[in-house]
């Protein structure tokens, strides 16, 4: 069964070690000279898709000749979508959705203004600490590595799956056979991808088919050279266009829907690598004050998913600029939605060396001893992305102590001794004089 | 099985840049021996505020941790100056940091208190001028 979306093109891997040292799981090791990725520790947070100089890293998404397949396609826009346009309005992006074949065009920002609501009241109910799970990569790297944290996740589901599973109950409800119906989301990161298929949560998404920004963006362009482009300004009012919930495509969207009392005992935090700082925190009980956390892995949020086009410091302020205008949000019933997770965020156990603690301790014992043995530079020329994870590769029988260079070359220096002390070693039959001669 | 020591670590006084580093330790390690993570977290909290306690108030100390399949057991030793007042300093709120270390987040008075929460068993010796002894036991 699929569970990543994250792949490599094996010709173009140089088997160089930026993207395994750049791993937030170090789930990634370089073997015969090509990057692998150890399935149960990929979170699908793209940080090798970033880091690959050599583009060899990427994902594979649906496309749209795939709404073939469905004689209702519905698509879902994430608010991070509208930021990858600076001349093109949010309504004139509508447009070109339906020119793309697409009976019903949805806003997941309406369903995650909603949630912001509704989270805001649960805050308000339930004590202890939370942390937000619209960010699949949070979720799977809280469940993967923090795993003493997994009760604190928000138990709602993303947005985009609020808005899914309310488009197809209305299409149902005004006659449309569910065979016909298929849900598309315009993906800014491959999580959100890895989600249709193998969601955290729930068993089964409502969405059906995503398709990467990067194609949207293409067709949109396409569709606008076709046409008279004409540039549109970004506000409709009459449509209610932007929404306040846009700004939920960026880090500190989601804050800013709240009332000013949860604002003001929450705390956003973007990349992955400063989400795992601040998880650490947390983890030992040395963040004090906040409530809740809105956590997103990328850079400033979704404008940074690795599938936009547009670069994320000018996508903040595109998004900006639109949440800005939106000031208020959408009237609409709050009750029309289905936020609760249907079933529960589970913590993984991953990365023990085994499940007997006395054999575990065994195991522990010798990976001391590895540890020892190794030169401790996190040189990653072995593959691994530093000594303590080679060590283990080591203990768990996946490498071995002459992967490191290091080690390798003291051991060839003791033969190429031994050799020399072999060399002049003297056969029983010669004399010694004979030697000096 | 029989109890056994998993880590040791130096601990010096004033050196807040190194802050945490035993308790990170402890919690991979114990991860990695598949502890379950409730009992993990509790244990690395409890490890950090003995950590965090060395480094403030002590000269300066140790902390070892044992794991044996009924229990983990955490003892933080240091060399002094010792609890003046032991029944004062279990009061909540109580702390004799001062305004600088306040600054910085901690001294809030509720080490000791934490410490007491998230065991299952402390003990503590200590004395005006003595060295300062912690063992906190979290059962498995």
């Amino acid at each position: 069964m699929k569970r990543h979306s994250v792949l490599l093109k094996e010709e173009l891997c140089e088997g160089c070690t930026n993207c395994v040292k750049n791993c937030p799981t170090r789930a990634i090791r370089v073997h015969h000279g090509k990057a692998t990725i150890k399935g149960e520790l990929c979170i699908d947070c793209a940080e090798c898709i970033r880091t690959c100089a050599y583009h060899a890293k990427y994902s594979k998404t649906d496309s749209f000749a795939d709404l073939e397949d469905y004689a209702y396609p519905i698509v879902l826009i994430p608010p991070s979508f509208y930021s990858q346009f600076r001349k093109i309005s949010p309504l004139e992006i509508r447009n070109y959705m339906f020119k793309l074949g697409f009976r019903e065009v949805l806003d997941v920002a309406l369903a995650a203004e909603a949630l912001s609501i509704k989270t805001a009241r649960f805050l308000e109910k339930n004590p202890g600490v939370f942390i937000s799970s619209s960010c699949p990569v949070v979720v799977r790297l809280v469940r993967l590595l923090y795993p003493e944290l997994t009760e604190h996740l928000l138990p709602f589901k993303p947005p985009v799956d609020v808005m899914a599973e309310k488009a197809r109950r209305d299409a149902i409800a005004r006659g449309i056979s569910p065979e016909e119906i298929g849900i598309f989301f315009i993906t800014p990161c491959p999580a959100k991808y890895t989600n249709i298929f193998s969601p955290v949560g729930f068993e089964k998404s409502d969405v059906d088919k995503a398709i990467s920004v990067d194609k949207a963006y293409q067709a949109i362009l396409e569709l606008r050279r076709e046409t008279n482009p004409v540039e549109s300004e970004p506000i409709d009012e009459q449509n209610g266009l932007p929404y306040l919930g846009m700004g939920w495509g960026q880090s500190g969207g989601e804050l800013r829907i709240m009332p000013e009392s949860m604002q003001e005992r929450s705390l956003s935090v973007s990349g992955i690598h400063r989400v795992k700082a601040l998880l650490d925190e947390i983890s030992r009980n040395n963040i004090k004050g906040i409530k809740y956390f809105e956590l997103a892995a990328c850079n400033y949020g979704c404008v940074g998913g690795v599938f936009n086009v547009v670069n994320p410091f000018q996508a903040r302020f595109n998004l900006r600029r639109l949440q800005v205008r939106g000031h208020r949000p959408v009237k609409q019933d709050y009750s029309q939605y289905n936020y609760e997770l249907p079933g529960k965020f589970e913590a993984l156990r991953i990365g023990q060396l085994d499940s007997d603690l006395e054999k575990a301790m065994a195991k522990f014992m010798q990976l001391e001893k590895e540890i020892e043995l190794l030169p401790g530079l996190d040189c990653a020329a072995c593959g691994a992305p530093d000594c303590k994870t080679l060590a283990e590769d080591i203990v768990n029988g996946l490498a071995s102590r002459s992967d490191c260079i290091f080690l390798l070359r003291k051991q060839v220096g003791e033969l190429a001794d031994k050799m020399s002390a072999l060399a002049h070693e003297l056969p029983p039959v010669m004399k010694k004089e004979k030697k000096d001669r | 099985m029989q109890e056994k020591l998993i880590l040791e670590n130096k601990i010096e006084r004033g050196d807040f840049a190194r802050g945490g580093e035993t308790s990170s330790n402890l919690k991979e390690l114990l991860r990695k021996l598949g502890i379950p993570s409730d009992k993990n977290r509790r244990i690395t909290i409890v490890a950090y505020e003995l950590e965090m306690n060395i480094i403030i108030h002590s000269y300066g100390g140790e902390i070892k941790v044992y794991i044996s399949s009924e229990q983990i057991k955490v003892v933080a030793a240091d060399s002094g100056p010792g609890i003046e007042d032991l029944e004062k300093a279990l009061q909540p709120g109580f702390s004799t940091a001062d305004d600088e270390i306040r600054d910085m987040g901690f001294g809030a008075g509720m080490g000791l208190n934490n410490i007491q929460h998230y065991s299952d068993d402390v003990e503590i010796e200590t004395g005006p001028g003595q060295p300062t002894k912690i063992t906190a036991i979290v059962n498995l």
